[in-house]
C-alpha cells in the first residue's frame, strides 16, 4: 500500500490530503514564530567573556561596547532587510499589474536533503494555488507544489525533479532545459544544439514556452559548456541568479496567462 | 508519558530540521534527527518495535514533505529493523555504540531511499552531489548522535522514556 502511495505522490499533486493540510497548518505558526524570533535576535550571537579581575571602568566600557556592537548588528540587519524589501517593492510595483504578485516570507525549508523545497507563509486562503510560479527580484525561484490553508510549499528549480525551458538572453535562439541538480549553487542546462554559440557569462532566462513560467525571468549565468558524449548536444553548468540558501522573501505570480505555443516540455 | 514523548519527538525533530538546522547545514546537508531517534529506539527496544516506530515517524515526515509518501516510512522501518538486531548484542550503555549505530543506520537508510526513489521515479536526477549529501548527512547525524544518545539512553533506562515492560 505504501509503495502504491509513493508512486501516486511522486509527481506534483493538485490536492494534498487532509492529514497533510492539518500537519502543515499546525507547523506553519511554529515555523513562522521561530522565523520571526530569529530575525528579532539576529546578531545576539556574540557574548563577551568577561575576566574576573577587571576593574569597574573596563567592565562598563565593555558593556557599552557590547551594547553598541549589538545595536550596530541590529541596525545592519535592518539596513539589509530594508534594502531587500525596497528591491522587492520596486520589482513588485513594476510587475504587480502584469503578474498580480503576492508577497510571502520563507518560514521553513526541506527537512531532508533529497528534495529542495521551501515553505512560505501564504496559503490557499491568500489565493495561492498549485502550479503558480514563484520569483524573487533576482530571478526564478520555483513553483508552488501544494498548498494548505495558511502555508504553501515551493519546489525550487534546484530540486532534482525540476526542469524549466530556457533560452539565452543575448542570442534568443539557443534553447535548452534547465535541470535541478540538488545543489543550491549550480544548475545544469541540457539539450543545447551542438551548433549553438554558448559563451561563459551569458544570461539564461525562461523561454516562456510553457504553461508554468512567464518569459524572460532570469535563471542564472553560464559557467561552463561541454559537448555531450553523443556529440549532438551540448550541456552547460549554470550559476543560479537566486541565492537559494539566503532566500527570505519571495513573490508568487498569481495572475499568469500562459502562451498557447507548444514547445519544450517542462516542470515534470 | 512515555508514549506522548515518543510521539512528540519526531514532531520536534521535523520542526528543527526544517528551521533551525537549515541555518546550520554542513555543505547544504541537514541532519536527520528523526532517523537518529528511530535508530536509538531500535537499538534499545529491538528490531520489531523499532520498525513500527520507524514506520510511524517516517510516515509523519512523508506527510510533512508531501512527495513520495511512504518512502521514509519504508526506509526508516527497514533501517530500524536491521539496527534493532544489535539490541542485546552490544554494550548499549556506551555512547560509541549509539554513534556507530547512527552511522550504520544512516548508510542503510540512504541506500534504501535511493533504491526506492529510483524504483518510483526514474527521472530523479542522481549525481555525485547526491552521494556527497548522503556522506555529509551521515557525518552530521553522527555529530548530533552523541548528546542525543546520552539523553535517550538515560531516559530509556531511568527517565521518562523508560518502558513498563508490557511490550
Amino acid at each position: 500500500m505504501l509503495l502504491a502511495t509513493m508512486r501516486y505522490t511522486s509527481s506534483t499533486r493538485a490536492e494534498i490530503t487532509v492529514a497533510e493540510k492539518l500537519l502543515r497548518d499546525s507547523y506553519a505558526p511554529l515555523q513562522s514564530g521561530l522565523n520571526e524570533m530569529r530575525r528579532g535576535i539576529n546578531g545576539l550571537g556574540l557574548h563577551f567573556a568577561e575576566k574576573k579581575n577587571m576593574n569597574a571602568k573596563i567592565k562598563q566600557l565593555n558593556r557599552e561596547k557590547a551594547q553598541l556592537t549589538m545595536e550596530n548588528q541590529r541596525l545592519q540587519e535592518y539596513e539589509a532587510e530594508t534594502l531587500r524589501l525596497r528591491k522587492l517593492l520596486n520589482f513588485g510595483e513594476e510587475n504587480k499589474e502584469q503578474f498580480g504578485l503576492e508577497y510571502a516570507r520563507v518560514i521553513a525549508r526541506s527537512p531532508n536533503n533529497w528534495f529542495k523545497v521551501i515553505t512560505i507563509d501564504k496559503g490557499a486562503e491568500d489565493g495561492i494555488a498549485q502550479g503558480m510560479p514563484v520569483i524573487s527580484p533576482d530571478g526564478l525561484v520555483g513553483r508552488i507544489s501544494n498548498t494548505s490553508q495558511h502555508s504553501a510549499q515551493v519546489t525550487l528549480i534546484t530540486d532534482r525533479e525540476m526542469a524549466v525551458g530556457v533560452i539565452l538572453q543575448d542570442s534568443r535562439e539557443t534553447r535548452g532545459i534547465i535541470e535541478g541538480t540538488g545543489d543550491s549553487y549550480s544548475l545544469a542546462m541540457i539539450n543545447i544544439p551542438y551548433y549553438a554559440k554558448v559563451k561563459k557569462g551569458e544570461k539564461v532566462i525562461t523561454s516562456g514556452l510553457s504553461e508554468f513560467y512567464p518569459k524572460g525571468i532570469q535563471i542564472g549565468t553560464i559557467q561552463s559548456v561541454k559537448r555531450e558524449s553523443n556529440g549532438l548536444l551540448l550541456s552547460a553548468t549554470v550559476k543560479p541568479a537566486v541565492q537559494f540558501d539566503k532566500l527570505e522573501e519571495v513573490m508568487v505570480i498569481a495572475k499568469y496567462n500562459p502562451v498557447s505555443e507548444s514547445g519544450i516540455n517542462e516542470g515534470e | 508519558m512515555r508514549y506522548f514523548l515518543l510521539a512528540i519527538l519526531p514532531f520536534l525533530a521535523i520542526f528543527l530540521q526544517s528551521t533551525f538546522f537549515n541555518s546550520y547545514s554542513i555543505k547544504g546537508a541537514v541532519p536527520d534527527i528523526v532517523l537518529v531517534f528511530v535508530i536509538f529506539y531500535a537499538l534499545l527496544n529491538g528490531g520489531r518495535k523499532g520498525a513500527y516506530y520507524g514506520l510511524c515517524c517516517g510516515l509523519l515526515e512523508d506527510l510533512f514533505i508531501g512527495r513520495f509518501i511512504g518512502i521514509n516510512a519504508i526506509a526508516k522501518a527497514i533501517t530500524a529493523y536491521v539496527i534493532g538486531i544489535l539490541q542485546g548484542r552490544v554494550f548499549e550503555e556506551n555512547v560509541i555504540v549509539g554513534i556507530i549505530g547512527v552511522i550504520l543506520g544512516s548508510i542503510i537508510n540512504a541506500g534504501l531511499l535511493l533504491v526506492l526513489v529510483l524504483l518510483n521515479f526514474s527521472a530523479f536526477n542522481v549525481n555525485e552531489l547526491l552521494f556527497m549529501d548522503m556522506l555529509y548527512q551521515t557525518l552530521y547525524n553522527a555529530l548530533v548522535a552523541a548528546p542525543i544518545y546520552i539523553w535517550f539512553y538515560q531516559s530509556s533506562r531511568r527517565g521518562l522514556l523508560k518502558g513498563t515492560g508490557e511490550i
